[in-house]
């Protein structure tokens, strides 16, 4: 009897072995997506309402699973530790770029296949509705005359204030006192209770702030105007040298381990697109301050080294890298 | 007028709403009970779950599991000594004493009728000044919740039962180990000994499940022979009586909750440890001496980490920010459905606000009725031999820390905090404290550099700023009436007092 079941177990093995190469059937099962940010955050929100579309495209389920930490290290780790096989997506944001000059891990984006870049945010600087200043230039000018006496909302080395800081930082001036804070959320609550001066967010958090009326905008980090915030100046009016730097922002990614068979990695870029094209995908993020992208191949490739070299070298620049950027092979932009 | 109650009734009178809150409810109760098995993580599971369903359905949905779950981590507190959830520590002080007196039955009925009146009350407050409330908890500044956490971790006084050094020495531990991962400040990895697993630091509900669950498993092992207690189910209800009797305690423990659940970054459970100290302090006589089984013991913090859920949803309805995990993960929901919950949210979809209040009273009164029934069997649970409980709590203790994200790291962490309380227990320690430090420890950090950076990193001006503002003045005299009441001064001073 036991013989039998051994047996008829060999047998099944081995078919499932001869099975497996058959690749063309690819998806035969669930998808693994793993957020490397927490639930209720931007890329969470992103990753929930894109992954819908994506399964009707794909013809399978995505199970997402939020893996927060260490600035999103634990879940890009998790992903390249499972089998190369187009089971298990990454759904990631921009910090992995930074990885290497903030000493975090050793591992960045090009170390991954992207599948899909699929939308940039916008960032704006904002200030308590009651603020003495009314555009990024009073901030300034306030600033200079008072070194070190303002108070910035940050989120830690390498979050989004910290980078536009250094980006500042590396046309011109600005020392300010930083006060860290876990995400956007807590530093609007803060802004919202004058406890910070000013704090640069991303547009999707602040922007109904601004619209009621209860933060104002300084500047929006682009060369022109956005339609969002009509009466926001762009920060170029403020800092024309930053320009080099725009258009800048925070981005998501969804991406597969390197070694992954062409043909998957082509077939998840194919699913991909026609998720963040879908019409509701976009409606969702005009709304909520992104702007699409929907990116694949060697496109989203250059479109992350470049994100990177800009980036890392104004970090750099302004002092804010720990690891020289030359240093892990990052190109000057 | 009109519209406010036609949508404080859209629940109460569309079937299906109805009967997802009803469903809600009783699947919050379960999810709550298992430790591990967060709210959280539920309603983060129903948000890809309800993508394609009416944003209302889905609220309701959630609005049930919240007030549910909440109160679901009472049972297991109560019974097995094992909170399902960190607002429930301190559930499981008298709560497990109880069970053990064969009062298990009881205390779960004590508890739900407390969790009700706790909820109804915080979401009296919700929909009576939460404009006011919400501008309230924005005058709190990164100091104000520095003080407030160094006010929570001098909570250990009356959480150290019968040491106080060693519930000093557990606090600290925990405080450590809640600093483990990535500086929030500089990036920089702390106590992380190079390893990249432990760059996401320790999550505190891994902490929890391997103190209270399996340490406590392996204790049980020393009366593996004992006779279950036999349980006595008559009376289960409590009387009226007994409820009026609590009725000024909760009403005062559910402004605990209720306001330190609207403080955006304090939830549930520092409130019902707040609730419980405020117990143990203001009520002369108790039924049973605290942590023997004090009837006190469990209506504090029962209706405090309900009430917190009505202040939870405060600054979440008026301004648009999370009160707690949970409602950062209702935010995103309310993204997802194509809604702007920000300080628009009321203007823009005015029923959303009235809605939740009477879907929250609603889910309440499912509560009191899931909540008493049943009881009997459950209480049943505590009569198992201990060769059949034991394994199943070791089981649930395995599924919960492994479903935090899936990761089998999360099972040893839990596996090895286990066995560290187990010897700790034996040294009678109390693990109390250990939780205590775990949520308060990272807050105390991040606070007391938030005010610092503030100032400028002049110490002198920060505390110059900690008496100057009204607000932190309050506070200020409260810690320090707090910690001056854990030295033998007081007992000086009350001895002079009587001469």
């Amino acid at each position: 009897m036991i013989k039998q079941i051994l047996a008829t177990l060999a047998v099944s093995a081995g078919a499932l072995a001869a099975a497996s190469p058959a690749l063309a059937d690819y998806p035969e099962r669930n998808v693994q997506g793993i957020i490397q940010w927490g639930a209720g955050g931007a890329t969470d929100t992103v990753a929930r309402s894109l992954t819908p579309h994506v399964e009707d495209a794909l013809g399978t389920s995505i199970i997402l699973n939020n893996r927060p930490g260490g600035t999103g290290v634990i879940g890009m780790n998790a992903v390249m530790q499972q089998p190369a096989n187009g089971y298990t997506v990454l759904y990631g944001a921009e910090n992995p770029q930074l990885y290497p000059i903030m000493g975090l891990a050793d591992f960045d984006y090009s170390d991954m296949t992207p599948v899909n870049v699929i939308g940039q945010g916008l960032v704006v600087i904002a200030a308590p509705a009651d603020s003495q200043f009314d555009s990024f230039k009073d901030l300034l000018d306030y600033a200079h005359q008072h070194p070190g006496e303002l108070r910035m909302g940050g989120t830690g080395a390498g979050g989004l204030p910290s980078t536009v800081l250094a980006m500042v930082n590396s046309v011109d001036s600005l020392d300010v006192r930083n006060v860290t804070f876990g995400g956007d959320g807590p530093g609007i609550t803060a802004l919202l209770g004058d406890h910070i001066d000013f704090m640069p967010l991303s547009l999707a958090a602040a922007q109904d702030q601004i619209a009621a009326g209860r933060l104002k905008g300084l500047a929006v980090f682009t060369k022109e105007k956005i339609k969002e915030l009509p009466d926001t100046p762009p920060i170029t009016q403020a800092l024309p040298k930053i320009e080099s730097y725009l258009p800048w922002g925070p981005f998501w990614a969804v991406a597969v381990r390197k070694d992954t068979p062409d043909d998957i990695v082509a077939t998840l870029s194919d699913a991909y697109q026609k998720g963040v094209a879908n019409e509701d995908f976009q409606t969702f993020l005009s709304e909520n301050g992104g702007k699409s992208l929907n990116l694949q191949g060697e496109e989203a490739e250059k479109f992350l080294k470049h994100w990177q070299s800009v980036t890392a070298w104004a970090l750099q620049k302004a002092g804010g890298a720990k690891v020289s950027p030359e240093e892990v092979g990052i190109p000057k932009p | 007028m009109g519209d406010t109650l036609s949508y404080f009734l859209m629940a109460w009178l569309d079937p299906s709403l109805l009967m997802l809150t009803a469903i809600g409810t009783l699947a919050g109760i379960y999810v709550g009970a298992i430790p591990g098995l967060s709210v959280t993580m539920a309603t983060s599971i129903l948000i890809s779950f309800t993508f394609s369903w009416d944003v209302n359905d889905a609220l309701a949905l959630i609005v049930g599991i919240y007030t549910g779950g909440v109160y679901g981590g009472s049972r297991t507190a109560i019974m097995l000594n094992i909170p399902g959830a960190p607002s429930s520590v301190a559930t499981s002080f008298d709560g497990y004493p109880l069970a053990q007196q064969g009062e298990a039955g009881r205390a779960i009925g004590l508890s739900t009728v407390m969790s009700v009146i706790g909820g109804l009350l915080g979401t009296l407050v919700l929909a009576s000044v939460a404009p006011f409330l919400a501008d309230m908890a924005l005058e709190f500044a990164p100091r104000d919740y520095f003080l407030i956490a160094a006010l929570g971790l001098l909570l250990v006084g009356s959480l150290a039962a019968e040491s106080l050094s060693r519930g000093i020495f557990a606090a600290a531990m925990g405080a450590v180990i809640g600093l483990v991962g990535l500086d929030p400040v500089t990036a920089d990895p702390r106590f992380t000994l190079g390893s990249m697993q432990l760059m996401g630091g320790i999550h505190y509900v891994v902490v929890m499940i391997g103190m209270f669950g399996v340490a406590e498993a392996f204790f049980q092992l020393h009366q593996l022979n004992a006779k279950p207690v036999r349980q006595k189910v008559d009376k289960i209800i409590p009387s009226l009586r007994l409820v009026l009797k609590y009725l000024p305690l909760s009403i005062r423990t559910s402004l605990i909750g209720v306001i330190v659940g609207a403080l955006p970054g304090t939830g549930g459970d520092i409130a019902s440890l707040f609730a419980y100290d405020h117990a143990k302090r203001s009520v002369k006589n108790p039924s049973k001496p605290f942590g023997q089984g004090a009837y006190e013991g469990l209506v504090a913090p029962e209706t405090a980490n309900n009430a917190a859920v009505g202040g939870a949803y405060v600054p979440m309805l008026t301004l648009g920010m999370p009160g707690d995990a949970v409602t950062a993960i209702i935010i995103g929901a309310l993204i997802i459905h194509g809604l702007n919950p920000g300080p628009m949210l009321m203007i823009q979809t005015p029923h959303i606000f009235w809605f939740t209040v009477g879907n929250l009273v609603l889910a309440n009164i499912f509560l009191l009725i899931f909540g008493l029934t049943g009881i009997k069997i459950f209480a049943k649970v505590v009569e198992l031999p201990k060769a059949i409980l034991i394994p199943l709590i070791l089981v649930l203790c395995v599924v919960g820390s492994y479903s935090l994200n899936s990761s089998m790291t999360q099972v040893y962490w839990m596996l090895g905090f286990g066995l560290l309380g187990y010897f700790m227990k034996i040294f009678r320690f109390q693990m109390g404290p250990v939780i205590l430090g775990v949520i308060l420890g990272p807050l105390m950090d991040q606070t007391y550099r938030q005010a610092m950076s503030s100032v400028g990193d002049d110490s002198g001006a920060f505390l110059l700023s900690l008496v100057t503002n009204p607000l932190s003045l309050v506070l200020t005299i409260a810690v320090v009436l707090l910690l001056l009441s854990n030295t033998p001064l007081k007992r000086v001073f009350r001895r002079r007092g009587q001469a």
